[in-house]
């Protein structure tokens, strides 16, 4: 037996009844999730960090090369019911992916049919389940990367329409939430049209890349009539070793630093209803209830010239240390909150670092905060021989203007973007969750 | 289809017709059944390949006269009845390769001596306007389309090959036609897919009677998707019988072709299964 099979057969148990992450935001998942780590102790705790990445552990003496990299979490099940979609509050996973598509309903009983079949297909793929093939002489029902039994492998798909949906072909120009709007162009941006907008956009989150190709390709498979694909881009996060006892830390992106220190508390359920879900009683329309805005932003990183640069010169550009991710006016750790007030001639955080423009910590900005969910992407060598790489931003917020367009305007003109090219994305709005079996995403909007 | 696939199924043809079935699980069609819609598209593809002989004589003979205008008018129309029975033409890897290959399929694109065809020669009367040095590639062309009638005429059709073509047009065009790539010098792509829609859409038809037996509903929604792509085609046709060039073609219709291939392609990909073939 090797190293790996003792530990996930103990490990086996919690997999069934305590993997389950809970999507509402409601219920706090990452706690969930370090309570139950701590409970299994070190030695699990540090398999499972290894694994959620599919890097194997010490092999043993006869582990051959082409062993599959063994993982404890292929049974990490999101609920996919809920009053919002999954993957938005949802813990980040290490692999992410957006991909845009066109509508090709030509009317809305086609409209109704995509969000019915996205609906069925995303039920299956998130909770998992045998893809039977009963006659071998048709193709198969599915691509079968994932073996015959989909293993839901902590999958997320959220699904996003886009302004474009709203045109004049399914009469659902008045039904368009108040601030969707294509996203505009920033001065520091060099948007590739082959990169940019859609009528729809789906958010794949899980353990490992495969997971989500493999929901994208179901998607594609089942939908051939109804989408076609317009962009995607896929990310990861790189893991770090859990340390039981201390706070997660945010994972770094490739310009070396962490992302994610200030953003707000996804498992505070109130938190994430002022900042992230459509409220009723605002002068959203009542479908958009419990959905969201999605800003998506393909930006690339000049990492050569970034990694040639001076680290204070780096540090001041964030406003953050690399090392440790404490802000430059003192503090240990990411977690230590910047006293800008104390500094208010920027002589410890530049008035124009990153992390002082996203976020000024005024009264004023707090109307401003948004939920970031990026990954890092890396496409391969520009023209120049120049690695093409960057971060894939997500974010979410209840309101785009006030959230990602107020945060990118503070941001216009910063001293990273000599560092940095956005050359996609979209902005999307992001469907109200599935509430039961009977539900399917876009009712609402549908009976509006 | 793979280089592999097709050596494979070279050596194994003359195999024979019945020795190809397998007991399917759902075949209610028989082997025999097969017979006339396999010889009547014997029948089509000698029609096409006899009209490719006589067009291509004519389309390297203008080349080779030096008439860049009549040659260039000549180009697309000749192609056409090469795309309609794409699926068997290019069983030949290496015919395929030498009539049809775009300069990408080679590592030092137009430059590489051996890109020829008539992909070469577009690009000679469109991007070079000159049919300097391509003397060679229009005698080529020639000797290698009077081969592919010969092997043709030799061949012994597998009824796999035949009925799957349908669906290897279909994903033809969805991988690497529907972006005007095919004809990137001349942009007469509307053209070729017209054709690969005809050649795919007569297998169908040849094939709809067996079809309408195992499952009509399915038969119907080809039929229809069909429709929508030679009526979105239609709009494109020139008064002369020609089409417009593919940068006419609007986002749209685009988008909408690209759909209706897509899904063309995924149910005719059940069409072998359907009627027990492996």
């Amino acid at each position: 037996m090797r190293p790996c099979e003792k530990a996930c057969e103990e490990a086996h148990p919690m997999n069934e009844t305590k993997n389950d992450i809970a999507p509402d935001a409601g219920q706090p998942a990452s706690p969930h999730r370090r309570r139950m780590l701590g409970a299994a102790g070190v030695a699990f705790a540090g398999l499972a960090a290894s694994a959620r990445a599919s890097a194997a552990p010490a092999a043993s003496p006869d582990a051959q090369v082409t062993d599959a990299p063994q993982s404890t979490h292929t049974q990490d099940r999101v609920p996919f019911h809920g009053r919002h979609q999954a993957g938005i509050v949802t813990p980040r996973p290490a692999a992410g992916m957006v991909a845009s598509f066109y509508v090709l309903a030509e009317n809305r009983a086609d409209l109704e049919r995509l969000f019915r079949t996205l609906t069925e297909r995303i039920a299956f793929l998130t909770q998992g389940g045998l893809q039977a093939d009963p006659d071998p002489k048709l193709p198969p029902a599915g691509s079968g990367i994932l073996g015959p039994v989909v293993q839901p492998d902590g999958l997320t798909v959220t699904v996003s329409v886009g302004a474009s949906l709203f045109d004049e072909r399914f009469g659902l120009a008045a039904k368009k939430p108040k601030r969707l709007s294509p996203m505009q162009s920033h001065p520091n941006d060099a948007l590739d049209a082959a990169l940019c907008h859609g009528d729809l956009s789906i958010q794949f989150c899980a353990n490992t890349p495969d997971t989500n190709i493999h929901a994208l390709r179901d998607i594609i498979k089942n939908t051939p009539d109804l989408l076609v694909l317009h962009w995607k881009q896929e990310g990861s996060v790189p893991p770090i070793p859990a340390v039981p006892g201390q706070p997660a830390e945010s994972a770094r992106n490739f310009l070396g630093f962490r992302d994610g220190s200030a953003n707000p508390d996804s498992a505070d359920g109130r938190l994430m209803d002022r900042i992230v879900w459509v409220q009723p009683g605002g002068d959203q329309p009542d479908w958009a209830v419990g959905g969201s805005y999605q800003a998506v932003r393909i930006i690339r990183n000049f990492v050569e010239r970034w990694d040639r640069t001076p680290l204070q010169e780096q540090e001041a550009i964030m406003g953050r240390r690399k090392a440790t991710g404490a802000p430059l006016d003192g503090g240990r750790t990411e977690h230590d909150v910047p006293d800008y007030a104390k500094d208010a001639e920027g002589k410890a955080t530049p008035m124009d670092a990153h992390i002082r423009l996203a976020n000024p910590r005024t009264r004023a900005s707090d109307a401003n905060l948004i939920l970031r969910r990026p990954f890092n992407y890396s496409n391969g060598v520009t023209k120049s021989g120049q690695l093409e790489m960057g971060l894939l931003f997500i974010c979410y917020q209840a309101d785009l203007e006030k959230g990602f367009v107020a945060v990118q305007r503070r941001l216009d003109g910063e001293p990273l973007e000599e560092y940095i090219k956005p050359i996609g994305g979209g902005f999307f709005f992001t469907l109200p969750g599935v509430r039961d079996e009977r539900d399917w995403l876009g009712r609402t909007l549908m009976a509006a | 289809m793979t280089v592999q696939f097709r050596r494979h199924f070279l050596a194994t043809f003359a195999v024979g017709f019945a020795g190809l079935y397998a007991a399917g699980a759902q075949a209610a069609v028989s082997p025999l059944e097969l017979v006339g819609p396999i010889s009547d598209y014997k029948i089509y593809v000698a029609e096409n390949v006899r009209k490719l002989a006589t067009d291509t004589r004519a389309f390297t003979a203008a080349v080779k006269a030096g008439d860049v205008e009549k040659a260039k008018q000549l180009y697309a129309p000749t192609r056409t009845s090469y795309e309609r029975i794409e699926p068997v033409a290019e069983l030949f890897n290496d015919l395929d390769k030498a009539i049809d290959s775009r300069a990408d399929d080679h590592e030092q694109a137009e430059k590489d001596p051996a890109f020829g065809g008539f992909h070469r020669i577009e690009y000679g009367l469109w991007v070079q306007k000159s049919t300097r040095e391509l003397d060679p590639v229009a005698d080529k062309l020639l000797v290698d389309v009077l081969e592919l009638q010969k092997r043709l005429g030799a061949l012994t059709f597998p009824p796999e090959k035949v009925v799957g073509g349908a669906a290897v047009l279909m994903e033809e065009v969805a991988a690497t036609k529907i972006s005007g790539e095919e004809n990137r010098y001349s942009h007469t792509d509307l053209w070729d897919f017209q054709s690969n829609f005809e050649g795919a859409f007569k297998i169908v038809e040849l094939l709809r009677p067996l079809v309408v037996k195992e499952n009509k509903a399915f038969s119907d929604k080809t039929d229809a998707n069909f429709k929508v792509v030679f009526d979105t085609l239609a709009k494109y046709r020139t008064a002369d019988g020609g089409f417009e060039t593919y940068a006419k073609l609007s986002e749209r219709d685009r988008k909408l072709l690209a759909g209706r291939v897509n899904t063309l392609a995924e149910d005719l990909s059940k069409l072998r299964g359907m009627l027990g073939l492996n």
